[in-house]
């Protein structure tokens, strides 16, 4: 019936004369006020994702969940505030290269995007945020971990993901709950970490909290190597001379597989594996290729909570779309930016961008699959409860249960295992 | 600085150098004989690897048996690409033979992608995990068997070449290409078959990987770079100096990283090729310019 | 002559009129053909008119954009002139890989070789210096202004990428009717024939490499002002140098119009695969169409574009 209000020359005159009869009518009875300014169908929205180049298991994973969650949103009815607007989401890939995702975000808006979404690795991100700074369209970081991205004041700029400061705070509070719990004495520690922008400013945030921190252990050896190397035996051997109690990772997908075979391989003892925060430890991939190999490693990342029932939802159906995938750090994130966006658009009811970058600012969601509290946003644009948890792989029959959240407690669904059993006493 | 360490790198260097030599083996016999630089020679490498995944998966043959299917397969691709593609551009300037080699590596690399998708893959071999001490090193068996396997496929080509009809036509095609099509040789099945053999030996060289590390499809790029290091290193078309320049740079990069940090032990291979061709552009064991 | 000087005329005013028309994207994608038809040019004059192949200007890119970002973000210094500095530098790193190349006699394949190892070095190294931000990059301050070559619409960027295309043009035109373009032809078309006459060749293809280099390091203070971050992975590439030369080869090496018709019949065609292929997310197929793109291209027009162009209308152009 509002269609029919927005446009009078589609139709005839006596259709438009019984409809606004009825609908006089109805306002009369219901007192319910007609909408007269013309309603927007749709709502379009843009999500620039790494598709192709590096890393386009992450970025196929993260258009994924974004397309999973505005495809829910429109089933339950759409913004409702707007009339029931439907989102419309834009696929763009960057392929990790800042130019294109510049270009995809201009063409995005050139569609009509009131908002973008996005995209995962800092530098296009970067690109994307001053995009949308100078056009003044609102940019939801959904993934991305650098510090600097917020700290250049812009005010179009929302990010969910907890930037590198709120990862070293939690490590250290879980570390010293280790410590404290096990009873353990570790002397000797290696840092390794892949030279990528990612890899060597997580490595470097936590040398830098050890040593902050003056924890009784010392960091005898830290280890970087490049991005997309296939062979990790000398950093290894490395790590095996310097004898460390235990070893703190930084990796991307493929390293962390070839790191825990040399491990075996070369028979490097050690009391466990914690990782500061860092991909590859968590996959499905991962957990089905190396089987035994990738259990009673410690990872301290934003993933999601496994007692929420949203995630619980969420995953369910996403486990029977795409078979063998699970929701983790990266796509429930993922999932968490287009809800951010939805909820911001029913409480601004409209599209405006000014509007709707007001509304994102008040912000403070809380019925996302993660970890952590409501998403709320600082000046800055940080989401300020972010937070990480502390997963460890666990034996499982099933493959897709293996990873779990060990602490904080309140969202732990297994105690942790700390010493592990070393990788060649697994049978 | 540990000695057991010095020595333990270089091991795993030099064992690591067989595969490079058999990937650099491939990029040597197509440039020698068809003056082509194969920009898609670590593209075609991933292609194999995951080639050699899939049989894994599907037939549960592990790659040091599905490599003679594999390397036959890449034969076949590899012969395709020539006749298709590489042979209308072998009289075109450089410069159009580049792009198209960099077409075809922008092809193989992203149709991996759309096949097999953007994930790590590397299942479970047989014989992955396992190692033996010997005296105060840890030999890594994966890695004994690929060089052992490497060595054997090098000197399989260079008989090959040596000793048959064929080999000796192609020897002869790369020498004098005008001579030979004077004297009638059937020169683009030739090189057909010179880029066949090229491309099974990087897709052998492929198989033997898969045990050692994950397969993604974007690896390549940093293949083709160090086969190019090593044929200038062993000298271009020559393919005893493509064997023993991987072997030289296996070592080199693996012993590069005691003293650089890990990142930088790619400067090592770049430093060497500028050195080489500045004062020794023939590579160590010379060859036709 | 006149003829053709009056068509380019023409082409140019309505280039320079076309923002009127058109919205952002579409400027943006303008800018990506101009940027990159620039780059090619400077490229060009190396390498089509001496005939070394450099698949390593990524390079110059990366020293001009890194150069002039630190020079504004340490000393306030404004872009336009820390470009020039960026130049210069960038100069004389080409004058050394040029002397190292030229003076040691390295040709065709092997002077390819030795600007990738160059390239390449030079990218680890800036991936290691914390004063580049090492691994993550330089992300920099959004401060629009003339002075700051940082603006908020994309109009400036087109005009200046516009601008720095014509500059090209005119430099490789001017070039080509000096006495030095002669000779580079020359060096190109037989070097032994032209140092048997005399000409000092060592000379000639320093000129050009030091030229190429400078004008190549302006373009990449252009570029990071635009994308406002700098990362070795991205300005000093191999990638990036491939992109470089993919649009004057294809327009036609050694031409003063090929690297900007090769940056159109590119630039158009790859963007539009893009969009179109990513809405169907299958990943990876625009990439895999864009190779195919490439070969063709290289199969149709063996020698590029313009010969071809050329050919064509050269009767239209040049009253006989």
């Amino acid at each position: 019936m509002k269609e029919d209000q927005v446009k009078p020359q589609g139709i005839d005159r006596r259709t438009f004369l019984k409809t606004s009869a009825v609908v006089g009518a109805v306002t009369a009875i219901t007192g319910f006020p007609t909408i007269v300014r013309s309603q927007p169908k749709e709502i379009v929205i843009g999500s620039i994702q790494p598709v192709t180049g590096p890393i386009p298991d992450i970025g196929i994973g993260m258009q994924r969940t974004n397309r999973m969650a505005v495809d829910d949103i429109n089933a339950r009815g759409g913004i409702k505030s707007l009339g029931g607007a439907k989102i419309k989401l834009l696929l763009g890939d960057h392929g990790a290269k800042e130019e294109v995702a510049r270009a995809e975000a201009e063409r995005f808006i050139k569609d009509g995007a009131v908002c973008l979404v996005g995209p995962f690795l800092s530098g296009p991100a970067m690109a994307i945020a001053t995009l949308a700074e100078q056009r003044n369209i609102p940019f939801v970081i959904d993934v991305a971990a650098m510090d600097a991205i917020t700290a250049k004041g812009y005010k179009n700029v929302f990010r969910c993901f907890p930037k590198t400061e709120l990862f070293m705070v939690s490590i250290g509070k879980f570390l010293d709950q280790i410590i404290q719990e096990k009873k353990v004495t570790i002397k000797k520690i290696v840092v390794s970490n892949v030279g990528d922008a990612f890899g060597r400013s997580q490595g470097a945030a936590f040398i830098k909290l050890v040593k902050d921190k003056k924890y009784p252990f010392e960091i005898v050896d830290h280890i970087e190597y490049p991005l997309g190397v296939k062979d990790l035996s000398a950093e290894v051997a490395k790590i095996k001379a310097a004898k460390p109690d235990v070893l703190f990772p930084v990796t991307r997908t493929g390293d962390s597989k070839l790191l825990l075979r040399e491990l075996y391989k070369q028979r490097v003892e050690l009391m466990g594996i914690i990782s500061p925060g860092s991909p590859g430890w968590y996959e499905p991939e991962h957990i089905r290729d190396l089987d035994k190999l990738a259990y009673y490693v410690l990872n301290n990342v934003p993933w999601v909570n496994p007692k929420s029932p949203v995630f619980q939802d969420v995953n369910k159906r996403f486990e029977k779309m795409y078979p063998g995938q699970y929701l983790d750090t990266n796509t429930g994130w993922g999932y968490v930016g287009v809800q951010v966006i939805a909820d911001a658009l029913e409480r601004a009811k409209s599209t405006d961008p000014a509007a709707l970058r007001e509304a994102l600012r008040k912000t403070n969601f809380k019925d996302h699959p993660m970890v952590g509290g409501p998403v709320v946003f600082d000046e800055k644009g940080d989401n300020i409860n972010a937070t990480t948890a502390l997963i460890q792989v666990l034996p499982d029959k099933n493959l897709d249960d293996r990873v779990k959240v060990v602490l904080p407690k309140e969202f732990a669904v297994a105690p942790y295992v700390f010493p592990w059993k070393q990788l060649w006493d697994r049978g | 600085m540990d000695p057991f360490l010095v020595l333990q790198l270089a091991l795993q260097g030099f064992l690591m150098g067989g595969v490079y030599g058999l990937i650099a083996l491939g990029l040597s016999l197509i440039f020698g004989v068809m003056k082509v630089i194969n920009f898609a020679h670590g593209e075609m490498m991933v292609f194999a690897m995951f080639l050699s995944i899939t049989l894994l998966l599907w037939g549960g043959l592990d790659p040091y048996l599905s490599l003679v299917i594999v390397a036959a397969v890449m034969f076949g691709v590899g012969y395709a690409v020539q006749r298709v593609f590489v042979n209308r551009i072998l009289d075109l300037p450089e410069a159009m033979q580049v792009l198209v080699l960099v077409g075809l590596g922008i092809i193989f690399e992203n149709g991996t992608l759309m096949i097999w998708g953007g994930s790590d893959l590397s299942p479970k071999t047989s014989l992955a995990l396992s190692s033996f001490r010997w005296g105060p090193v840890t030999v890594d068996v994966p890695r004994l068997i690929a060089f052992i396997l490497a060595i054997v496929i090098t000197l399989l080509v260079l008989l090959f070449l040596k000793k048959t009809n064929i080999g000796k036509s192609i020897r002869a095609a790369a020498d004098n290409r005008y001579g030979a099509l004077i004297i009638g040789v059937h020169i683009n099945r030739l090189y057909g078959i010179c880029f066949g053999i090229g491309a099974a030996c990087v897709g052998a060289a492929g198989a033997l990987l898969v045990p050692l590390m994950p397969a993604k499809a974007t690896m390549g790029a940093p293949y083709t770079m160090i086969s190019f290091v090593i044929v200038i290193l062993g000298g271009m078309g020559s393919l005893i100096g493509a064997l023993i320049g991987g072997l030289i740079i296996g070592v080199a990069e693996s012993l590069g990283t005691v003293f650089l940090p890990s990142s930088m032990k790619q400067v090592v291979s770049f430093t060497i090729m500028i050195v080489i061709l500045l004062f020794k552009p023939q590579g160590l064991f010379g060859g036709r310019g | 002559m006149k003829r053709l000087y009056l068509i380019l005329g023409l082409i140019l005013a309505v280039l320079l009129a076309l923002p009127g028309v058109l919205n952002n994207y579409w400027m943006e994608i303008f800018i990506l053909i101009f940027f990159y038809a620039y780059l090619g040019q400077c490229w060009n004059i190396l390498t089509g008119y001496t005939g070394n192949i450099s698949l390593g200007h990524a390079l110059y890119v990366g020293i001009g954009a890194y150069t002039a970002t630190r020079l504004a973000m340490v000393f306030g210094l404004s872009p336009w002139l820390g470009m020039l500095v960026g130049g210069l530098f960038a100069t004389g790193v080409g004058l050394v890989i040029g002397f190292l190349g030229f003076r040691f006699g390295l040709r065709g394949v092997y002077f390819v070789l030795i600007t990738i190892s160059f390239a390449e070095i030079g990218r680890l190294i800036a991936l290691h210096l914390e004063s580049l931000g090492s691994f993550m990059g330089l992300f920099i301050d959004f401060n629009p202004g003339f002075l700051n070559m940082q603006f908020r619409g994309n109009l400036p960027y087109y005009y200046i990428s516009l601008g720095l295309l014509v500059f090209s043009l005119i430099v490789v035109r001017t070039l080509e009717l000096s006495k030095t373009g002669r000779y580079l032809v020359a060096i190109r078309e037989d070097e032994e024939a032209a140092e048997s006459l005399g000409v000092n060749t060592l000379k000639y293809k320093m000129v050009a490499i030091g030229l190429s280099a400078f004008m190549t390091a302006l373009g990449g203070t252009f570029d990071a002002n635009r994308i406002f971050h700098l990362s070795p992975d991205r300005v000093m590439s191999m990638g990036l140098s491939i992109e470089i030369i993919l649009r004057p080869i294809i327009g036609g090496m050694g031409t003063v119009l090929g690297p900007v018709v090769g940056s159109f019949l590119i630039t158009l065609p790859a963007e539009w695969t893009r969009a179109f292929f990513s809405e169907m997310g299958r990943p990876g197929l625009h990439m895999v169409i864009y190779g195919f793109v490439l070969i063709l291209a290289v199969f149709f027009f063996p020698r590029g574009i313009m010969p071809l162009l050329t050919r064509k209308l050269r009767p239209f152009f040049i009253k006989e």
